[in-house]
């Protein structure tokens, strides 16, 4: 038998089958209007008492579709277990003053029976006429029963309610797994996938139904068992790298355990890390960059400091004849200029590289007067003879640091003839030229000697590195770093074509100065 | 009888350095590389051999002392590794690779001749 619950548990139950403002709802609507029929009645509700309002969720000759529950018969009949019949409300000491007596709809005969779900009355199916009229055993009866097809109804609904919620609630769990980036495998206790997400069908490149019951182990490259929890206690984290046709991808999995119907279960989400891994991989390889450059830094100011140091100290120390005494002299003079030039070359490069406000001191630079300047400064009197030029007319002005454009077509011109025997003709040629649409000048600078292999011209451009020594050449092999430094801040290109034993040509390209804003 | 001191440079400055500095203590010879210095090494172990890190083209003066001391012939033969890099670090590889001792440019003559006395008078 329900209880007379208080009205907050009612409340509570009301809310649970969600029923309360909904629209109108013909299973409900035939009963009420059977009931009307079946006893004669003007007015039938299916009525449901609200903290302070019946809400009517089926109704026959009302035009409301709520009404106050103060004073009301409804809220009266909640709280009894039998059915409430008022014969002659005018005549009944707890209705008679009612506003539902005295006002519309001006009731005088009222039949209600309360309807119980979850143990708790909700409201009735109530009967109403403004005429008294008497209501006999068979009529409660029958009353009762249309009131239980009501309640069962009300629970159907309830039911129905619960099943969308679960429908609800499984859309919004699989929307989780099947956005989720991570890859999720459930695991039976012996390893085998149970289900997995699309992220996980994309990771191994099969859809769901193949991998279901394959080991995932297997799929992961781990040992045989070791995903499995019913094998022992399986590790928290799982590093691992898989190999697919598209190239190794690196993994790292969190492992739960959990129980399905009783059974160990274990739940695998698994991140593609590849892309960190990589950007730790090149992170360290600039590390390592780095270490190198800063060691060939120091041999290259190193070195030339200890001939110059040990030999000073021989002179000042021992007697040499002058003719030894001055080769040593030479000597000490000729590597004192190599360590200003590597700490002049040394300081540019930190220079161009840190974009000081002088290195971004920008005018129009003509270039033919530029090129006249950069060989006055670097082929010796003895080889200028081997340069040829050629530089085609009205050549486009580019917009630059005057003097290290200078320094980076005469680095190029040095090397060109360093890697040259004498006699050897090194072209230079100017012309305008167009790249990715903008126009521009191109530089060339090519020789004839001894050529580069791939790997050479890998490097060529890198600090320190030097293609072999050369006698009388002793560069510390920061030219052409700094030719690659000066384009880059110029938003220049370089391109490179050589071959052992056939020479070397590089293409210096810089925007012209209209160009540029 | 003289002893017999072998210079490993890729450099003919420093070579010429290391040959004036030690010449008192016996005759010096040189080699550019580690093959040329193989060879000579091959042919008639010194005395003492005093190597250059940083060979050039690639070549690094600690493997060359590795695969001396793996040598039955070279495994004793006193090694001075010369090197810019002087870190402990540094120092502590060159020792590792099996070097008597470890010298960090720049160095003074007298330190050289003085680290190579010591070892060739043991």
């Amino acid at each position: 038998m329900p209880s007379h619950a208080s009205q907050a548990q009612r409340l509570q139950v009301l809310l649970d089958l969600n029923i309360l403002d909904t629209a109108p709802d013909e299973c409900f609507d035939r009963i009420t209007r059977m009931a009307a029929r079946l006893f004669q009645v003007p007015m039938a509700f299916v009525s449901l008492v609200d903290a302070d309002r019946l809400w009517f969720k089926s109704r026959v000759g009302f035009p409301y579709a709520e009404a106050p529950s103060a004073r009301s018969f409804c809220a009266h009949a909640i709280r009894q277990d039998e059915v409430l019949v008022v014969c002659d409300a005018a005549a009944d000491e707890h209705f008679a003053t009612s506003p539902y007596v005295r006002g519309y709809p001006h009731v005088r005969f009222y039949a209600g029976q309360p309807l119980a779900v979850d143990g708790v009355y909700i409201g009735t199916l109530c009967l109403v006429d403004s005429v008294a009229r008497e209501f006999g055993d068979e009529e409660r009866a029958l009353l009762r029963d249309l009131a239980s097809m009501v309640a069962n109804e009300v629970a159907a609904g309830a039911l129905r309610e619960a099943e969308r919620r679960l429908r609800c609630s499984e859309a919004s769990l699989r929307a989780l797994l099947d956005h989720l980036p991570d890859s999720v495998l459930l695991l039976d206790a012996e390893g085998a996938v149970v289900s997995c997400n699309p992220a996980a069908e994309h990771l191994f490149g099969q859809e769901a139904a193949a991998l279901a019951g394959r080991q995932a182990a297997a799929l992961l490259g781990l040992a045989a068992g070791a995903l499995a929890p019913a094998g022992g206690a399986a590790a928290a984290r799982i590093e691992s790298v898989l190999a697919r046709g598209d190239g190794n991808v690196s993994v790292e999995a969190a492992l739960s355990t959990l129980e399905i119907d009783g059974r160990p279960h274990l739940l695998a989400s698994i991140r593609d890390v590849s892309a960190q891994r990589a950007a730790l991989e090149a992170s360290r390889a600039a590390e390592q960059r780095r270490r190198d450059f800063f060691r060939s830094a120091t041999h290259e100011l190193r070195t030339p400091m200890t001939s110059i140091l040990g030999f000073s100290d021989l002179l000042i120390k021992r007697d040499f004849d002058p003719a030894t005494g001055r080769e040593l002299l030479g000597i000490v003079h000729k590597q004192s200029t190599r360590l200003v030039a590597v700490i002049n070359q040394m300081l540019d490069l930190a220079r161009i590289e840190a974009g000081d406000a002088e290195e971004l001191n920008r005018s129009r630079v003509v270039p033919e007067a530029m090129l006249a300047a950069a060989l006055a400064a670097a082929v010796p009197p003895g080889r200028s003879a081997d340069i040829a030029v050629d530089a085609a007319p009205s050549l486009p002005p580019v917009l630059g640091n005057e003097e290290r454009l200078r320094q980076a077509l005469g680095n190029l011109v040095a090397n060109a003839l360093q890697f040259s025997a004498p006699g050897q003709r090194v072209d230079i040629g100017l012309a305008p030229a167009q790249r990715d649409g903008r126009a521009g000048l191109a530089l060339h600078v090519r020789d004839r000697g001894i050529g580069m292999t791939p790997a050479q011209q890998a490097q060529m451009f890198d600090a320190f590195y030097r293609a072999g020594e050369q006698p009388g050449h002793e560069g510390a092999g920061l030219g052409l770093a700094l030719v690659r430094e000066i384009l880059a801040a110029h938003g220049g290109a370089i391109e490179v074509a050589s071959r052992p034993g056939a020479g070397t040509s590089v293409t210096l390209w810089l925007p012209a100065a209209a160009e540029q804003a | 009888m003289s002893k017999r001191i072998l210079v490993v440079d890729d450099q003919a400055d420093l070579r010429l350095l290391i040959r004036l500095s030690l010449r008192a203590l016996g005759q010096v010879e040189q080699a550019a590389s580690a093959e040329e210095a193989l060879c000579l090494i091959g042919a008639a172990p010194p005395d003492l051999v005093v190597l250059d890190v940083w060979l050039g083209q690639g070549q690094n003066g600690m493997d060359l002392c590795r695969t001396l001391r793996a040598g039955p012939l070279t495994s004793k033969l006193p090694i001075v590794l010369l090197s810019a890099n002087g870190q402990s670090s540094d120092i502590a590889a060159g020792l590792a690779a099996g070097a008597d001792d470890y010298i960090v440019k720049p160095f003074s003559p007298d330190t050289l001749a003085a680290t190579a006395a010591r070892l060739l008078a043991r």
